[in-house]
């Protein structure tokens, strides 16, 4: 005969019984998940991506949650562009930041984030430059992006030209620092186009506001002149080496055979240095240093 | 006016004591405080991503409690015979729709002001000030609810739970789609086929006249006429709906 005693003792069991087996499930279940974690599963890593379609499409199946759809798609982005097991990882990373752009223009982030990525990890200037020409496009506001390229095309690429160009469309956006326009001159010298680097930087001197620009206008102003003078003194060293083959003593033998019409001094009136042995012409003083 | 009260103040007390109410609103809230761990993530602004998974999370979630709870409302009382008690009194099946709508709108406005709460609060701990322009893209996300509460209960006046989730759910993704076809009729040539397109563009729901998240994010400027223009489209919209849901309630026959 059952006894509610001995009914509820059964009851205790059960539950006990039952409390043992979640246990041993729990453990059974973290266990083998661990163990399946270990096992190495052939990867095909980044071979989905050239399947995503572009934002254009993409905004579409998105439901009104574009910026949503561009975070994600972002955040992704970072995480996979920062491993670098991946091999083949920048092969389509204009596309991958194309359909980010397209889905959210006026997400700033990804623009420079992109173009970053592109010069230092991926070493493609033109990804580079078709994602910053994007930003521009969708942000025609924000000076950042011309700048980013131009700043690109001088130290990257030294194309000092393209350098020009995207400086000269960042000095046009409201809000761009004063120091592009001396960027700007800097890539025209580097170009080689003195006459104009030096109208640029005399403009520069003449409007800077304080006496730091001045410096530095003046500076450069300084290292034009001195580059001018010194191209002129070393095309008449070599004339005068090829009419006496014998190098001058000093430059002012450049003015005595009518090779100079008379020798120039640098800006601050002072003689440049001679070097018969090298026949090379130099300042006294770096332009930095005056 | 007083009947249609107290059948809204009942469905508000009845979706009140709904579970799946108070599931939705934990994982809205789980949404939005996850932003926090998402924005971790990121190389920038976190903020912006914060702002965009938090009104995300008030949009979604409160298009599911619409959906999900609306459905429900009408077709319970008939499967349960309720709706005997309630038509025997002295009350119009239009008040009856309107106010089962009116009850779920209210719930809605109280767990979307409980989810904006907690969003500008999260937003607060990054940027140490209350962003009252926030409030503008959660409005119109309220206004969206309503309309989606409305197709809700439309289904529901004839239709079973499942078919009105899945009839809701897909007027809410045309909604979000419609906006495409204005693509379609610009590469279309003139003639029978694009005046087609056209009526079917402009009868189509726009819900995207109620999407400002990204505007609101990014602090774009957003033309004034388009408030009022949303608001009527909004309001019209949703009367249109309830006045067919009325239609279909009137002509059901419950014996």
């Amino acid at each position: 005969m059952k006894t509610p005693l001995s009914s509820a003792g059964r009851q205790g069991t059960a539950t006990i019984l039952l409390i043992v087996f979640l246990l041993a499930a729990a453990a059974g279940l973290v266990g083998l998940k661990a163990a399946t974690d270990r096992i190495v599963r052939e990867e095909l890593p980044g071979s989905s991506i050239i399947y995503i379609p572009s934002g254009k499409f993409l905004k579409y199946a998105t439901f009104g949650f574009r910026g949503l759809a561009a975070d994600l798609i972002y955040l992704w982005a970072i995480q996979y562009y920062s491993t670098p097991t991946i091999d083949d990882r920048f092969d389509h990373l204009d596309h991958i930041f194309a359909i980010i752009n397209e889905l959210d223009p006026r997400y700033q982030d990804p623009y420079e984030v992109g173009a970053l990525i592109a010069v230092q990890e991926a070493r493609n200037v033109g990804a580079a430059f078709a994602i910053l020409d994007r930003g521009a496009a969708n942000n025609s506001d924000q000076w950042i992006y011309p700048f980013n390229a131009g700043h690109i095309a001088l130290m990257t690429i030294k194309d000092y030209a393209l350098a020009e160009t995207y400086f000269e469309r960042t000095m046009k956006i409201p809000g761009a620092p004063d120091f592009v326009e001396r960027l700007r001159a800097n890539a025209i010298f580097k170009k080689g186009d003195l006459g104009t680097s030096w109208e640029t930087w005399l403009d520069i001197y003449e409007r800077a506001a304080d006496e730091r620009t001045k410096k530095i206008a003046s500076n450069h102003l300084y290292n034009v002149k001195a580059t001018i003078d010194r191209t002129a003194l070393e095309a008449a060293v070599a004339a005068y080496r090829e009419r006496f083959g014998r190098p001058p003593a000093d430059l002012d033998a450049l003015a005595r055979t009518g090779l100079v019409r008379e020798v120039p001094k640098d800006l601050d009136g002072k003689d440049y240095v001679y070097d018969p042995e090298t026949g090379r012409v130099r300042t006294a003083i770096s332009p930095w240093r005056r | 006016m007083k009947r249609i009260g107290a059948i809204a103040g009942i469905t508000f007390k009845e979706a009140k004591r709904d579970r799946i109410l108070y599931l939705l609103f934990f994982f809205a809230a789980l949404g939005i405080v996850a932003s926090r761990v998402l924005a971790i993530l990121t190389v920038g602004d976190r903020v912006k991503i914060i702002k965009d998974v938090g009104l995300a999370s008030i949009a979604v979630f409160g298009v599911l409690m619409a959906i999900l709870i609306g459905t429900g409302l009408v077709y319970k009382e008939i499967d349960k015979k309720t709706i005997f008690t309630l038509l025997a009194k002295p009350l119009h099946r239009a008040e009856f729709i309107l106010g089962k709508f009116l009850g779920l709108v209210l719930t809605l406005f109280v767990m979307t002001a409980a989810m904006t709460v907690i969003f500008l609060a999260i937003v607060y701990a990054h940027t140490l000030q209350v962003e009252g322009r926030l409030l503008v893209a959660v409005a119109y996300i309220f206004l969206e609810l309503v309309l989606i509460t409305a197709v809700a209960i439309l289904f529901s006046s004839f239709s079973t739970p499942i078919l009105s989730s899945l009839f809701a759910l897909a007027f809410y993704l045309i909604g979000h789609l419609s906006w495409g076809l204005e693509l379609i009729i610009k590469k279309m040539a003139p003639g029978t086929g694009r005046t087609l397109v056209r009526i079917l563009y402009l009868v189509l729901p726009d819900l995207e006249n109620f999407n400002f998240k990204t505007e609101v994010v990014h602090g774009l400027p957003i033309p004034p006429g388009i408030y009022v223009s949303s608001v009527l489209y909004g309001v019209c919209y949703t009367a249109f709906i309830l006045g067919l849901a009325v239609l279909v309630f009137r002509r059901r026959d419950f014996v």
